[in-house]
């Protein structure tokens, strides 16, 4: 008897196999990869997929011929215009619009040639993202050059406020109206979920892929933008306070230990962006400039650090700048003191 | 208890009265409507599953059910030789994990926190569940011979301890739905045993065969009919219920 309910039991789980029902079709509409020859190219093309935006960085040609993309998209959707179709700059915005496979979702991508001008930061304008509410600056002329953490926090379950995420803008400003403001905030129960415990303040020169978020995080924060010329100086304003208590990765405190902050410019070659894994240490790197003393700073004080140079850079070849800023220097390994506070004002890089 | 519920359980018991009340009529005098004791000891196998699994579960990979113990004393009263009734009080832990893929599965996560994550997760998954419930049974039952009775009722149960916790690898997951950004997941935990409903109800029917003096087989089916979650948790777009087999033995006191 009991052994008949036993082989009852065995069938009736085995059942729940075969109810496995017909895959659902293919709802995603993404453009994977956005692929043009290097040579246009004065640094990766990134395709900004929390904001359905790709971000082009062209050489003046590529700019005044335009490009021809090769486009791989979710399986089975469709794209207009179709990858590899021209397309030109002098005719207006630009756009591709996604269908899915299963026809019901479309997703409009922007296309955007990103382009920094002056290396000269004031941290006047500030634009709120949408969706999540965090703050993030843009330049003069409007291009977004900077990126944070803020948009992977935004995917952690925090408040709906610009307050809420670390990098924000201020009015404890040195030049101007605002200023740059970093703050290590705890981690949610969400971001715990996945191990993390604190999030640092940041801010840098380059690109925040989400993808990476959670499972490669150093590898999320893709360091730098497009530069040409001869580096001198990074020169700008700071203050900087530790947070009361330092924390490490499992979230107890380090009794004793002093957060510092970090703010640093790496010059480098190529066009592919370093990140957190190799920002220090890759052997495209051929000059940096380090803050040397991240220890706190009541008042707004002037940093004006030299680039060290390994060699003197060629005209021609291709080169990226990083600025990287965190107020938790070991911010990207999680670890740090929640409530440490970096305010950043008026940088520049002085070239030759 | 809603309306229904009790609504459900005076259906019961009227339906056993009515048919004890037709049967007596026919007995003889040698029969006297008495009382059964009876100490029941299981488990419980079964699944906190959907009724027919969504198109977003792609494949099981895995199951197992958790060490879930059932102990209950039940009363039943012999209103004929054939006819009865009982009620029950039992200790009954309900429990199983599974191992699965899933595809767009939608999920929107509130944490105590306030904070709040809805996106469709494609990856694997593993969830482990363990409640404890107080269960009162209520039954109609049925002897025909000296070997077998059977019963046929409902139950309504309070939980007082949850665990409904896992976690999803080897993914990704879409913030707000299919055109949202894509987050590749690694590892991640979750856990939902504070979600849990505090109480359960639903029907319950089985069989005792005798196989001693005193001692029965048991094998007794107990299908829940109220979700897991309440309909506000959206963790799952799907409800899940209580669909356990409690197999172990009966003693006669």
């Amino acid at each position: 008897m009991k052994l008949r309910k036993l082989c009852y039991v065995a069938a009736l789980a085995g059942s729940l196999q075969a109810c496995i029902k017909d895959a659902p079709m293919n709802p995603e509409a993404d453009i994977e990869t956005f692929s043009i020859d290097k040579s246009q190219l004065t640094s990766d093309v990134f395709i900004d997929q929390a904001n359905s935006t790709i971000r082009l960085y062209l050489t003046p040609e590529a700019y005044a011929t335009g490009i021809a993309p090769k486009l791989s998209l979710s399986t089975g959707a469709t794209v207009t215009p179709a990858s590899g179709d021209s397309i030109h700059f002098d005719t207006g915005l630009r756009q591709y619009v996604v269908t899915s496979a299963n026809g019901l979702n479309k997703k409009t991508y922007k296309v955007e040639v990103v382009n920094v001008g002056y290396w000269k930061w004031d941290f006047e304008k500030w634009m709120i993202n949408d969706d999540f509410k965090y703050q993030y600056p843009i330049d003069e002329d409007s291009a977004v050059t900077w990126s944070s953490g803020n948009p992977g926090i935004a995917y952690s379950g925090v408040d709906e406020d610009p307050m809420a995420y670390p990098l924000r803008a201020t009015t404890d400003a040195y030049h101007g109206k605002y200023a740059a403001e970093m703050v290590t905030r705890e981690g949610t129960v969400l971001s715990g979920w996945v191990g993390i415990k604190l999030f640092a303040g940041s801010m840098f020169l380059g690109v925040f892929n989400i993808e990476n978020a959670f499972a490669k995080p150093l590898e999320a924060t893709e360091f730098g933008q497009p530069y040409k010329g001869q580096p001198l100086r990074f020169t700008g304003y700071y203050k900087y306070k530790p947070g009361a208590q330092y924390q490490d990765k499992a979230g107890t405190i380090v009794p004793g230990m002093i957060d510092s902050c970090a703010v640093y410019a790496v010059l480098y070659t190529g066009t592919t962006r370093l990140n957190a894994t190799n920002i220090h240490n890759s052997d495209r790197i051929v000059g940096t400039a380090y803050l040397p003393d991240g220890s706190a700073r009541e008042n707004w004080t002037r940093f004006d650090i030299p680039f060290m140079m390994k060699r003197k850079v060629d005209g021609n070849e291709k080169l990226m700048m990083a600025i990287v800023a965190s107020s938790s220097k070991d911010g990207d390994n999680y670890k740090g003191a929640i409530g440490s506070r970096l305010v950043l004002d008026s940088l520049e890089i002085v070239h030759e | 208890m809603n309306i229904k519920t009790k609504g459900l359980l005076a259906a019961l018991l009227f339906t056993a009265g009515q048919l004890s009340a037709q049967q007596s009529d026919k007995e003889g005098p040698a029969f006297k409507p008495h009382l059964e004791h009876r100490i029941m000891a299981g488990f419980n196998f079964g699944a906190t599953a959907p009724v027919g699994l969504p198109n977003t579960i792609r494949k099981i990979n895995s199951y197992w059910p958790e060490f879930s113990p059932s102990l209950g004393y039940e009363l039943g009263y012999r209103i004929t030789p054939k006819w009865g009734a009982s009620v029950g009080v039992k200790l009954d832990y309900k429990g199983m994990g599974t191992k699965d893929q899933v595809l767009y599965f939608p999920t929107i996560i509130t944490t105590e926190d306030g904070g709040t994550f809805a996106g469709d997760f494609s990856g694997k998954n593993q969830t482990t569940v363990r409640n404890a419930y107080v269960v009162f049974p209520l039954s109609a039952t049925f002897t025909p011979d000296n070997k077998w009775r059977f019963n046929l009722g409902g139950y309504a149960a309070w939980l007082f301890s949850s665990n409904f916790y896992g976690s999803v690898s080897d993914g990704y997951i879409r913030n707000g739905g299919p055109t949202g950004g894509k987050v590749v997941i690694d590892h991640a935990t979750f856990d939902f045993g504070t979600d849990v409903r505090k109480f359960d109800i639903g029907l319950q029917g089985g069989a005792l065969r005798k196989v001693g003096n005193k001692l029965e087989v048991m094998g007794n089916l107990n299908w829940g009919l109220r979700p897991v979650f309440a309909n506000e948790f959206k963790g799952l777009d799907f409800p899940l219920y209580n669909i356990y087999l409690t197999l172990g033995v009966a003693y006669k006191i």
